[in-house]
């Protein structure tokens, strides 16, 4: 029996264990070593052919290099994973120009996403949203709301007219809807009413025969003057998040007394006058007023239920169209209803 | 409208109040401006000159070389054509650099070889009128080296009032009115303007007879000992100020006298006319020529100042031929008179025919305003023609009377709806400042309404509430909060439903919303097979063929297909809108009113061994099923539509989805391929097809919340199978079979390949199916999996299917 040099084994497993360079060449080393019918195996099979007093001893040496093997794998094997690491790590591979993969995706009209801003603007400030029909009665356009047969703002209104005995109009205005608010509802209370209206007009950048308004009308007790102001002032703040300065000024509207012009401050000059505002300082916002007695007598005719004498309430109307192209910068109002996709889809 | 700053400080002291000044009060106050310009700019450019000597030029006839004392240095040497100009002269001299209207820049130069520093200028070359025949002579001695506009005192601005802010207002509409409203806001005083008629001659008065309600006052007064000359410089300088150009005296008296007191005349030469005036209603297709040479033809509603039974004048609107004052006439009739306001507009807009009269017409004048116009414009003409007389009294016709209105106001409501703390003498003397009569009596006011505002304007106590707000100034009303008095809004449903499909299509279905318009071409009805159908039609559309009002989206929708589809490989559309029906209509006449979702989808046909439902129409069929998920609508059932489909639609390739169970029965959305007619003719080089959802039918529904189905706790065995079956199958029936078959263990049938190959045989097609078995108490296993096939494959042999088995 000739002697077994463990340590030389040892020796001679770390240094083969060291120099493996994939994860092949250790495992073929562990094969070697220790797997069935591999070298220790067979070291601890001979042990029965020893002599007695040898046998414990060379257990112990078998052993004690098997789990040197298998220490030296693992230290091996973590070696190996900790170069592969820093390679991956160091990998230069990467070309971060690269796009990202395309999302197709859908959108909002422009129109649809400043008409829910306003709508729940108002809406936590308490305001019910109204629809009201785009072909309307005239007495809903007009008659109603002060604006009789003879009334010179009828011409001015551009209408078109569904019918020879003018019965029929497409709406000129979303006021119709106050009128329709009243019939049905009870004071105090507060609605907008947004949706497109109709003026038979050339079409060209700035003008359109159909666009879009927003109607607000508050009536109850004691409304004055200064909650108009307020409303709108609060409103616009909001808006367009940022102190937004506003003024008061005369204007006609037959179904408001007395009735204003509501301006905001020119966001393009912050008041200095500048080409959007030309030179004044202040952009026209809305037609407003306090609501014409008239039409609080026709809107709730015939209702036991209100005291009309008893009532005040304020009305407006803002364009929807000339809000969003001033938020986005269009520059033509024929592209709201265009439907080209390359406008569409930018929003 | 045209205001000059000059004009208006004939009514009221405007010192110290500049130009951009009165603009700010007039619009803060008043009416819009819209703008402020300087009048004739260039008047301040062009010096006065003293013509010191005149000699004549040596080498031409008609020119002259003059020295021109200009104020500064030496005296200028100027060459001149015009034959007036002479020695001692005082003349508008532009200097060398000096800018006139025509952008025509003056540089130095010789003419026929003398040095030449300037221009003197004619009326023309300034801009100021139409004569050119000689230099424009300054009249007086103005100071030499002043800027003309200053020594003349012709510096000017001109406002441009926003018509469309003072309809309401006929007392705005000349000079004297808007000075009134400066004078109450500058706490000045108006002044003074004595319009009373100077004495008359004892003649007969002029015959009038009124025959109309539409006249109720009618003043005529002979006027003799005047011709038609060029005005007085001051007359011409105002009237161009506000764009009107000077013709002779007796036309820019009379409109000097409309656009100061806002009155419109009218002077007729008397020996044209037959001796008698007669104001009437037209005659039906009764002709006359207005002198803008147009012959109008009349109707009963037009009115007709007529001599004798001729007529003369349309009423309010426009002189005829025979009222024109042609030739050195010394006997003229001045008319001023008081129209119907309605009946005027209404003759304008008919005609097409608004002139300055009947724009003031039209607003109501006051009847009192005849007759100071009538002493406002003898004493303008006689102060400048001496030589005018009035052979008789002045003739006062028609049924008038002094507009009168008087208006309770309580001081409480005005500070009520105002908010502002102010005595009831405060607001008294706000009021009294326009020209109100007012008596204060324990609280409440009692208001008389000038004769000017009476007419139609001032009518109620918030007429005046607006006089008192808008002269204190709408500044000076303090915002205030407006606290909750009432109740929170109830939950809108229509805006929740608009909004949960927009977001849902616009998110994860990835389309688009795009607008159309409510009026449809005729063509585009053509082209998307709608032509026949009833529409709403407007009667002055446009443009010609533009009238339909829309009783669906779809059709503006399915025109945007095809040229996007030129642009990009997929199209994906929606529009939520109204659509308008007059079949069905309302107590009043209103047509039924339809709220409706369209959705519209074009992509290039799919490649033929694309899958089953890589094609537009199950595309969309499967946005349909998430919409109609989303907003909690029961679940449809989808059959062939094959009654009541659009024009648009495929007729053999539609589907409805009809709800079941409470309310249900109602097509809550069709889908259908895009007729091929329409696919050509709006010219879709693609794969279409469209699909409107009715959102009154899902209003309608008793809408549910799906109930919540536990997680399984065991796992579920996943199996394919394939059938082959007769060509005409429905792949829904034979999912049926895949899902009976299980006895409650089918969790989810998932058909994911059709196949019609020859492989299958001549009339067949293979379905393919995704299985997944579960059940809810424990692990399904082998057994399970092949109970459950042998158990199909008997079931589907019952009904002629064909399970195939690997
Ligand atoms: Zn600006």
């Amino acid at each position: 029996m000739t002697q077994v040099d463990f340590d030389d084994l040892q020796r001679t497993a770390a240094e083969r264990i060291a120099r493996a360079s994939d994860e092949e060449g250790l495992r073929a080393i562990e094969r070697e070593y220790l797997d069935k019918g591999g070298v220790i195996a067979g070291l601890l099979a001979s042990i029965p052919t020893l002599e007695p007093t040898e046998r414990r001893e060379f257990g112990q040496s078998a052993n004690g290099l098997k789990q040197a093997v298998q220490a030296a794998l693992a230290d091996g094997r973590a070696a190996l994973a900790a170069g592969r690491l820093a390679a991956e790590l160091a990998a230069d591979d990467f070309d971060p120009t690269l796009p990202g993969a395309r999302l197709e995706r859908g959108s909002l009209h422009p129109l649809t996403q400043v008409r829910r801003e306003v709508e729940d603007l108002f809406s936590s400030m308490g305001y019910q949203v109204l629809d009201g029909p785009e072909v309307e009665l005239d007495y809903y356009n007009f008659q109603a709301l002060n604006i009789p047969v003879d009334h010179p703002s009828r011409e001015e209104q551009d209408t078109f007219y569904c019918d020879r005995e003018h019965t029929l109009v497409m709406r000129t205005q979303t006021s119709p809807v106050q009128i329709r608010a009243m019939e049905r509802m009870t004071p105090p209370f507060r609605v907008i009413a947004p949706g497109r209206v109709f003026r038979n007009e050339q079409q060209d950048a700035t003008h359109e025969h159909t666009f879009h308004q927003v109607e607000g009308l508050v009536v109850g007790h004691g409304v004055q003057v200064g909650h108009l102001t307020w409303t709108l002032k609060n409103f616009l703040t909001q808006l367009f998040d940022r102190e937004v300065p506003v003024r008061l000024r005369p204007g006609f509207f037959p179904f408001v007394e007395p009735g204003f012009e509501f301006d905001m401050g020119c966001a393009f000059c912050g008041g200095k006058g500048c080409r959007v505002c030309k030179g004044s300082g202040w952009i026209e916002f809305c037609g407003c007023g306090m609501v014409h007695p008239r039409v609080l007598e026709a809107g709730f005719a015939g209702r036991d239920d209100v005291d009309v004498s008893a009532l005040t309430g304020f009305a407006f109307g803002f364009g929807l169209d000339r809000l969003v192209m001033t938020r986005y910068g269009v520059d033509d109002i024929r592209q709201f209803m265009g439907g080209d996709l390359r406008f569409l889809e930018q929003f | 409208m045209q205001v000059s700053y000059r004009w208006l400080e004939r009514h009221v002291d405007l010192s110290g109040v500049t130009p951009l000044e009165v603009a700010r009060l007039l619009t803060l106050h008043v009416a819009e401006v819209e703008g402020v310009e300087p009048f004739a700019a260039h008047l301040s450019d062009v010096t006065v000159g003293h013509v010191l000597e005149r000699t004549a030029h040596p080498d031409a006839d008609k020119l002259s070389v003059c020295r021109v004392d200009v104020g500064q240095g030496e005296p200028l040497q100027i060459v001149c054509g015009a034959p007036n100009v002479a020695a001692g002269q005082r003349v508008a001299v532009a200097t060398i650099g000096t800018v006139l209207p025509g952008d025509f820049k003056i540089k130095k130069g010789k003419i026929r070889g003398q040095e030449s520093a300037g221009m003197i200028c004619s009326v023309r070359e300034l801009d100021l009128g139409d004569e050119h025949d000689g230099i424009w002579v300054l009249p007086g001695e103005p100071e030499v080296g002043r800027s003309v506009a200053q020594a003349l005192g012709l510096a000017d601005w001109v406002f441009e009032i926003d018509n469309k802010s003072v309809t309401h207002r006929p007392d705005l509409w000349g000079h004297r009115g808007m000075a009134r409203e400066l004078a109450a806001l500058l706490g000045r005083e108006l002044k003074s303007l004595d319009t009373s008629l100077p004495e008359t001659g004892s003649g007969e008065p002029y015959p009038v007879r009124v025959e109309t309600p539409g006249c109720p006052r009618y003043l005529a007064l002979p006027i003799d000992g005047v011709r038609a000359e060029p005005s007085p410089q001051w007359l011409r300088l105002l009237l161009l100020a506000v764009g009107q150009r000077p013709i002779d005296l007796l036309v820019d008296v009379s409109n000097f006298v409309m656009l100061d007191l806002g009155q419109p005349n009218h002077l007729f030469d008397r020996r044209r006319l037959a001796g008698s005036i007669e104001v009437r209603e037209a005659r039906e297709g009764e002709l006359i020529q207005t002198l803008d040479g147009e012959e109008r033809r009349l109707t009963p509603a037009d009115l007709l100042i007529c001599s004798g039974d001729q007529p003369v004048a349309l009423a309010g609107v426009m002189g005829g031929e025979l009222s024109k004052v042609e030739g050195d006439t010394n006997e003229l009739l001045l008319e001023i008179a008081n129209f119907h306001g309605t009946t005027v507009r209404r003759t304008a807009a008919r005609l097409a025919l608004r002139t300055d009269a009947s724009a003031r017409f039209e607003k109501s004048l006051d009847p009192c305003l005849a007759l100071e116009a009538a002493g406002h414009l003898v004493r303008i003409l006689a102060q400048i023609q001496p030589s005018l007389t009035l052979p008789s009294p002045i003739t006062d016709a028609g049924d008038w009377a002094v507009p009168s209105v008087r208006i309770a106001l309580p001081g409480e409501r005005v500070r009520g709806i105002l908010g502002v703390d102010m005595r009831d003498e405060q607001i008294a003397a706000h009021l009294g400042a326009l020209g109100f009569g007012v008596a204060i009596d324990g609280g409440v006011l009692t208001v008389d309404v000038p004769t000017w505002r009476a007419t139609k304007d001032v009518t109620i106590a918030e007429d005046l509430i607006e006089e008192v707000g808008r002269t204190v100034g709408y500044d000076a009303i303090p915002g205030a909060k407006l606290v909750a008095e009432v109740a929170p809004p109830p939950r809108d449903h229509r805006r929740e439903l608009v909004r949960a499909l927009q977001d849902r299509l616009s998110g994860s279905a990835r389309f688009h919303e795009a607008l159309g318009y409510s009026f449809q071409s005729n063509d585009l009805l053509r082209a998307t097979r709608g032509a026949d159908a009833a529409y709403v039609e407007v009667i002055n559309p446009v443009a010609e063929g533009e009238s339909k009002v829309r009783r669906s989206v779809l059709p503006s929708l399915l025109q945007k297909l095809g040229p996007n589809l030129r642009q990009r490989g997929d199209v994906r559309l929606f529009e939520i809108g109204k659509g308008y029906l007059p079949e069905r209509r309302g107590e009043r006449g209103d047509p039924a009113e339809v709220h409706e979702l369209g959705l519209a989808l074009a992509a290039p046909r799919p490649a033929a061994n694309a899958r089953f439902d890589a094609g537009a129409l199950p595309r969309l069929r499967g946005v349909l099923d998430d919409l109609l998920h989303v907003v909690g609508a029961p679940a449809p059932e989808w059959r062939r539509a094959a009654a009541d489909l659009p024009g648009w639609a495929h007729p053999g390739k539609a589907v409805e989805a009809v709800t079941t169970g409470a309310g249900g029965g109602a097509r809550v959305a069709l889908l259908a391929a895009i007729h091929p007619e329409v696919t050509r003719d709006l010219e879709i080089d693609g794969d279409a097809s469209g699909a409107c959802v009715s959102l009154d039918a899902i209003l309608a529904l008793d809408r549910t919340v799906s109930d919540y189905r536990p997680v399984p706790r065991f796992p579920g065995v996943k199996l394919d199978v394939a059938f082959s079956v007769p060509a005409q199958t429905p792949a829904a029936d034979v999912a049926k079979v895949v899902d009976h078959a299980g006895k409650g263990l089918v969790a989810s049938v998932e058909l994911f390949d059709v196949y019609a190959g020859a492989s299958v045989g001549e009339g067949k097609k293979s379905l393919a199916y995704h299985v997944v078995l579960q059940a809810a108490d424990r692990t399904l296993d082998d057994k399970d999996q092949r109970k459950y096939l042998d158990r199909l494959e008997r079931t589907a042999a019952h009904q002629g299917l064909e399970l195939r088995r690997e």
